[in-house]
């Protein structure tokens, strides 16, 4: 079963002659444990895209399915719910506080979860050591490089063990040497820990970490491209399909 | 012409066999998946050379010949060798296979561009994605020269995929541009006191 399924989605911003067709008529099945990246050109739906699949925002008509589970039938409450426990956020903007050190910042949504102060920060321990900070956990926001701010972005949104990570533009802030070590972290968030990554991205050479693209032009889907690593997988399903024929 | 000129450089460092040969230009050229040369290639290459005094071989005792000949650079190979060193490198940006498809397709109804543009993109994100693979298995430290030539491959890869994005938001104006003009040469030998003096 995919992890991930949309359904005919549709988000229109705003009504009447400033309407907006933002996505228009969406289908898209994401299995479990894959890395897709959506691109294409600004405007064309992939950040609306990912907020709708990550429930930050509603859809204008049509359904996002989390591990089979319509999201957007749900109340405000299960939805908050839902983003706690299944999905990691990651953002081109770090979003850390700066009055926190590394440890603190990671650990943060399992303090506010209600989580002991020792067993959260053991956890963002865990995950700073699985990015290579364990050596910079007591330092500050500003104390570390764009690509370490990342790093730790990376290790919060994993503390809650979700299923799902959502990316939105991860190495737009960065350099290409940061970058290429975030998308890394992406990569082996798959490979390694068996998570679904879904990253919004313009850069071709962080797209190419993916196992998978999906291209977007204004709000519809054009191109979906598996790539080669993939072709077992690929084999395996056309003969599944020629077999049910 | 590259792999006769780094077989003289490599003759350059040390006399080699010509299996050595083989086997030396491919870990230099970056692994048989990335450039491949058979071993006819290298041989005939070779015999180019010796017949124009480039390498000569190391006469051996039993007299046997082929495979087991010891190959060395002469004054003139190694002349040859640093003339190609000093010379810049240029390949031809403008010669593209694919702006070749697309101009060729806009004329032709039966064809859809966009589609064109779509299985390019494939295919260089295919390339992309399978070059970034192999380097985030290399190390760092000790495979510095392979990581930076594969940054190389992906940094043009991302550079065509760029240009074909460009296409692709401009591809109505550029469907609606008019034919390039032929210019279409008299035939045959240029007449007697014929401005065109420079064709000979």
């Amino acid at each position: 079963m995919a992890i991930i399924e949309v359904k005919d989605l549709t988000k229109i911003y705003g009504n009447g002659d400033n309407a907006v067709r933002a996505l228009d008529s969406i289908n898209l099945s994401v299995e479990e444990g894959k890395f897709v990246a959506v691109m294409g050109p600004s405007g064309c739906g992939k950040s609306t895209l990912l907020h709708l699949i990550g429930g930050l925002d509603r859809p204008t008509s049509g359904s996002v399915m989390i591990e089979g589970k319509d999201i957007s039938k749900m109340k405000d409450d299960q939805l908050t719910e839902l983003r706690r426990r299944k999905m990691g956020f990651i953002f081109q903007f770090f979003n850390l506080i700066p009055v926190l050190n590394a440890a603190e910042n990671a650990a943060l949504p399992l303090i506010l979860d209600g989580v002991k102060q020792e067993r959260a920060k053991a956890k963002a321990m865990e995950w700073l050591q699985k990015n290579q900070l364990g050596d910079r956990s007591t330092h500050r926001p500003d104390e570390l490089s764009g690509g370490q701010q990342q790093r730790v972005a990376i290790a919060r949104a994993m503390i809650s063990d979700p299923l799902i990570i959502l990316a939105d533009e991860p190495t737009g802030n960065l350099d290409t040497r940061s970058g290429d070590e975030i998308a890394s972290v992406l990569r082996s968030l798959v490979s390694d820990w068996g998570r679904t990554v879904l990253m919004v991205t313009h850069d071709p050479r962080i797209a190419a970490y993916a196992d998978r693209i999906i291209f977007l032009k204004d709000g519809k889907i054009v191109d979906d491209t598996l790539m080669s690593s993939d072709a077992p997988e690929n084999a395996r399903r056309l003969k599944e399909k020629v077999e049910s024929l | 012409m590259s792999v006769r000129h780094s077989l003289l450089g490599l003759l350059a460092q040390q006399p080699r066999y010509g299996y050595e040969l083989r086997a030396a230009f491919t870990a230099l050229a970056g692994g048989s998946e990335n450039w491949n040369v058979t071993p006819a290639q290298i041989y005939t290459t070779l015999n180019r050379m010796l017949e124009s005094g480039l390498v000569e071989i190391e006469p051996s005792d039993d007299g046997s010949t082929s495979e087991k000949r010891k190959f060395h650079i002469t004054p003139a190979g190694l002349e040859e060798f640093n003339r190609w060193l000093l010379t810049d490198v240029r390949d031809e940006p403008q010669q593209d296979a694919f702006y070749l498809k697309l101009m060729l397709s806009r004329h032709l109804d039966f064809v859809d561009t966009s589609r064109l543009i779509q299985i390019q993109r494939n295919g260089l994100y295919h390339d992309l994605h399978r070059i970034t693979q192999a380097r985030e298995k290399l190390d760092q430290r000790t495979d510095l020269a392979r990581i930076m030539l594969m940054d190389k491959a992906i940094m043009h890869l991302e550079a065509d995929l760029r240009w074909l994005d460009m296409v692709e938001s401009r591809l109505d104006e550029v469907v609606k541009q008019p034919p390039p003009e032929v210019c279409l040469r008299p035939r045959g030998r240029p007449q007697k006191n014929s401005p065109v003096s420079d064709r000979q």
